[in-house]
């Protein structure tokens, strides 16, 4: 008897799945990131909303390289639905506590993915979301920079302005940070 | 039925409400329930049954609203569409529950057979 689903697909329903629901996240991620851009462009805080206009763009590559996965593998990608974004912050140090947390939330999404991977046996899908969990330690780390900016630099007199300078030149590598 | 004179059709599970088939020629999974055949691509079979699996039984069984006891599939792949009363959700979601699970160990056994071939 022939296996005609694993003829259409490699992929198991479970995993195509999982991954479809990831894409979801990370189109989330990126609409949160502009509406994020959009308040920080809104509040003066133009180098920051430069930035978060970047990272959205980057989340909607992250969507379309898993989108692209689950298609070249003879899936069915789903093109998601976004709904409920915050279109209002509290503050701008909010924004980037918020960011944290999405991106950790992101994290464990891609742990728990690779977990059930390596229970249905899938090497190629686990294989293929190495690249994300390696995105995401620099994804934290910047998170948690930029942060720390706050802490850091201080909010009082110009200290916004200040922190707004420095989150586009927050970078995970080589150079160690200083500037 | 005429359904049987196939020959490239295998019976993946069978209950007294009905059957789904595969065919090796066409490649599709045929389901044979209330008096009617419907092929589906191996693609549209897993939508098809995550649709049948999304049902609220327990909401059909409570709604007051009328028609409520129905439950309709439309899927875009198909020519009509499904109008399930409860038991006829109950009776499908045993017969496609137990055709996934012949068809996952079909994988396994295939699996294994080509590493030990
Ligand atoms: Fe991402
Ligand atoms: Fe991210």
């Amino acid at each position: 008897m022939k296996d005609l689903l694993r003829l259409r697909t490699s992929l198991s329903e479970e995993i195509e799945t999982l991954l479809n629901e990831q894409i979801k996240v990370e189109a989330y991620s990126s609409s949160l990131y502009l509406a994020m851009s959009s308040w920080c462009n809104r509040n003066g805080y133009d180098n920051s909303a430069g930035y978060l206009e970047r990272q959205s763009g980057e989340e909607r590559e992250h969507m379309l390289k898993l989108f692209r996965y689950i298609n070249d593998l003879g899936g069915k990608a789903i093109s998601p639905e976004v709904t409920n974004i915050p279109q209002e912050f509290d503050s701008f140090k909010g924004i980037f506590e918020l960011a944290l947390q999405q991106e950790i939330q992101v994290t464990s999404n891609f742990n728990r993915i690779s977990d059930r991977c390596q229970k249905a046996n899938d090497y190629v899908t686990l294989q293929f979301l190495q690249w994300f969990l390696k995105e995401q330690i620099e994804e934290e780390y910047v998170a948690r920079r930029i942060l720390e900016l706050f802490d850091i630099i201080g909010e009082e007199g110009t200290g916004r302005w200040q922190i707004d300078k420095q989150i586009p030149k927050v970078s995970y590598g080589d150079e160690g940070g200083e500037d | 039925m005429q359904i049987k004179a196939n020959t490239h059709l295998i019976e993946v599970f069978r209950t007294e409400a009905g059957a789904v088939y595969q065919c090796e020629a066409s490649n599709n999974f045929i389901l044979e329930f209330a008096d009617r055949s419907t092929a589906f691509k191996p693609g549209n079979f897993i939508d098809f049954s995550k649709r049948l699996f999304a049902i609220n039984l327990a909401e059909m069984l409570c709604s007051p609203a009328k028609h409520a006891d129905l439950a309709i599939i439309m899927p875009p792949y198909c020519e009509t569409c499904f109008l399930l009363t409860i038991t006829e959700v109950i009776s499908l979601q045993r017969i496609l529950g137990g055709a996934k699970t012949i068809l996952h160990l079909n994988s396994i056994l295939r699996t294994s057979q080509l590493q030990f071939a």
